[in-house]
């Protein structure tokens, strides 16, 4: 006779017995994650003194560079460029600001859209330029990101000179949009 | 690098929490004398299955589980993703153990002593990921003002042998006391704890933003995982460092067994109170500092270009120092305590495996256990409500119900037979999720055979 305590523990252990609910680890491959970072890039003060030559004429642009801090493993997941630019301009002349992605030899390969123009006493504005998910793939050429401002022609006719009471503050950030589509 | 990848690919083979509470005082079985070296046990003198005597694997994630990122339910795993992440705690953990006896043998002295030996590997590892870091990678940073700290990031992994020697004596017809020593041996090792730190983004004042880190401590310390270009790492390599050729430690185990009353007993067990001292192929990773940037204020000067990248990372890595020591280093094992009060009661019996002139054995026992693993890189406790049934002479029976970070409906069962001097036992928990193993946030089973002999056998 079978003793009623294995009864017990059939019963205990069948009561356990199915096994596992409907996965399907093949959604893996749909998951995605959407990830953005934001970091500080680049500001300048300029007086009048930045838009004079050493004889004191005024010259039609100045530009800088800085390296580009691009890191090209992650440059797939990248999805969004986004950059920030507030310009404050209390001169009385206006400015085209250009934003250029430059390779190795300093050709430029890419200009941020729409170019900036910066009218005669603004005052405080911001930017938001975009570089769409088509032109990403031009980062992989970038070494460098070059800052141009251009003055543009006063109505007057007048030039810039070392008197001149006036500002142009330039202020930047860049808003990184990554989609790490494969976990 | 191919080094290392061998190193993680070998473990990950075996590997599979440590509380190991369905086997603790299960049916005086000679595994026991592990979790307790103040365990009693009664026979006259034991063999483990060479390889076979005790096969455990614990695996768990406070977290979410399985099922609740890869259910077919026709949600999104995206969704699934993000609720998980929404439920996410202030910090979760996860922890692997396995173990793998290689010998384990008991004889009874003379003066009715019990000692024990024998020898087995282990491979653990534990990682406890804060919140805020789970948020920095899944969202990014873009929430101003907020500080993602590092403070709670911890982690180890560890592959090493153990030789141990114990003893398990009877002081009087009510105490039992026993301790056990313990020669370790390590493959590899890995640690980071003690970590602090924060990053964050402010409105800036110059620019528009100001990004900090601030007051970073991290540690990185390993033995065993970077090796010169001269080393050869395979199967020997790995069977000599088990076998006393790695970075070596001491600890001890010591435990007791007391009857106040009749029916009533206490035991209570520390494990692992030791340490191991890495002095072979020791490489760590320190990086100190704080530091604050609003970006990179650009001078437009044509006639002084200057590299401002360059200028950036210098100040930064002045600021923020990465330092590789090759300094030996020392480490507690993480110790494990045991407790548990247990009432006796129902038949009394006595059989070939049982015998005491001192105390009767009752069919029935029930009590509470209770766990805690307290380390440096992380602590935990774990209460159980047990039952013990003697169903026969040639089975014995433990059921569990567990409450720990893992989950509050851990039912576990023990079955241990015994057939002569062949015993043959298993013990797992979390037997509700076997409706679906992959709702489980945790798992744990031993199994083991051994050769229990007593005086006719």
């Amino acid at each position: 006779m079978i003793p009623k305590y294995y009864y017990i523990i059939l019963i205990f252990f069948t009561s356990f017995t199915s096994c596992t609910k409907d996965v399907d680890f093949n959604q893996i491959y749909d998951a995605n994650v959407h990830t953005t970072y934001t970091s500080t890039l680049v500001y300048a003060n300029f007086t009048a003194i930045n838009f004079l030559d050493t004889n004191n004429i005024e010259i039609p642009s100045t530009k800088d560079s800085i390296e580009a801090p691009i890191d090209k493993n992650i440059l797939k997941y990248l999805e969004k460029v986004e950059f920030t630019i507030i310009i404050n301009n209390t001169f009385n002349r206006g400015f085209n600001f250009y934003f250029n992605f430059l390779d190795d030899t300093k050709n430029v390969v890419y200009t941020l859209q729409p170019t900036i123009f910066v009218a005669p006493n603004s005052g405080e504005q911001t930017f938001i330029l975009e570089i769409p998910f088509e032109d990403i793939k031009l980062l992989n050429k970038t070494r460098f990101f070059e800052f141009e401002f251009e003055l543009t022609e006063s109505s007057d006719g007048s030039t810039l000179s070392g008197t001149e009471i006036g500002t142009l503050d330039l202020k930047s950030s860049v808003k990184l949009f990554y989609n790490f589509y494969k976990l | 690098m191919k080094k290392i990848i061998f190193i993680f690919f070998w473990f990950s083979l075996l590997s599979s929490a440590q509380n190991k509470q369905v086997l603790y005082n299960f049916n005086n079985l000679p595994q026991t004398l592990l979790l307790n070296p103040g365990s009693e046990v009664y026979n006259q003198f034991h063999i483990g299955f060479p390889l076979l005597s005790q096969v455990s694997f614990q695996a768990g994630f406070t977290g979410f589980s399985t099922y609740d990122i890869f259910a077919k339910d026709g949600v999104s795993i995206n969704d699934k993703i993000r609720k998980a992440i929404n439920k996410y705690g202030n910090a979760e953990f996860m922890e692997a153990n396995q173990q793998l006896e290689v010998i384990n043998a008991g004889y009874r002295l003379k003066n009715n002593s019990y000692l024990s030996f024998g020898y087995y590997e282990e491979f653990n590892a534990l990682a406890k990921i804060p919140r805020d870091v789970v948020d920095l990678f899944y969202e990014g940073n873009s929430d101003i003002g907020r500080r993602y700290s590092i403070t709670k990031t911890a982690a180890r992994a560890e592959l090493l042998g153990v030789l141990h020697i114990g003893i398990s004596k009877k002081i009087n017809k009510n105490w039992q006391v026993g301790a056990r020593f313990k020669i370790y041996s390590s493959v590899f090792n890995a640690s980071t704890k003690q970590n602090t730190g924060n990053l964050y983004l402010e409105n800036g004042t110059n620019n528009i933003y100001k990004q900090h880190i601030d007051n970073l401590s991290f540690l990185l310390q390993t033995a065993g995982v970077f090796f010169e270009d001269t080393d050869v790492i395979n199967k020997s390599y790995i069977q000599k460092k088990l076998l006393f050729g790695g970075n070596l430690g001491v600890g001890v185990d010591v435990g007791f067994t007391f009857h106040p009353k009749k029916h009533w007993t206490i035991t209570g067990s520390i494990l692992d109170f030791g340490f191991i001292n890495y002095s072979k192929n020791v490489r760590s990773y320190s990086v100190k500092g704080s530091y604050e940037v609003e970006g990179i204020q650009v001078n437009f000067d044509p006639t002084n270009p200057e590299n401002y990248w360059q200028d950036i990372k210098e100040d930064f890595d002045n600021q923020v120092v990465l330092d590789t020591i090759y300094s030996k280093y020392s480490s507690l094992r993480p110790i494990k305590l045991n407790g548990s009060v247990a009432y006796s009661f129902g038949r009394p019996y006595y059989d070939d495996c049982h015998f005491s002139k001192e105390r009767e054995f009752y069919t029935d026992k029930m009590g509470l256990q209770l766990f805690s693993t307290v380390g440096t890189v992380h602590s935990y406790l774990a209460a159980t409500l047990f039952y013990e049934k003697r169903i026969n002479k040639y089975l014995q029976t433990k059921i569990t119900y567990t409450a720990d970070p893992f989950s509050f409906t851990n039912i576990g069962l023990g079955i241990s037979t015994h057939f002569n001097a062949f015993n043959m036992y298993l013990a797992a928990d979390n037997l509700i999720s076997l409706s679906n193993v992959y709702n489980a946030k945790s798992a744990n089973i031993q199994l083991g055979i051994n050769f229990i002999f007593n005086k006719k056998n």
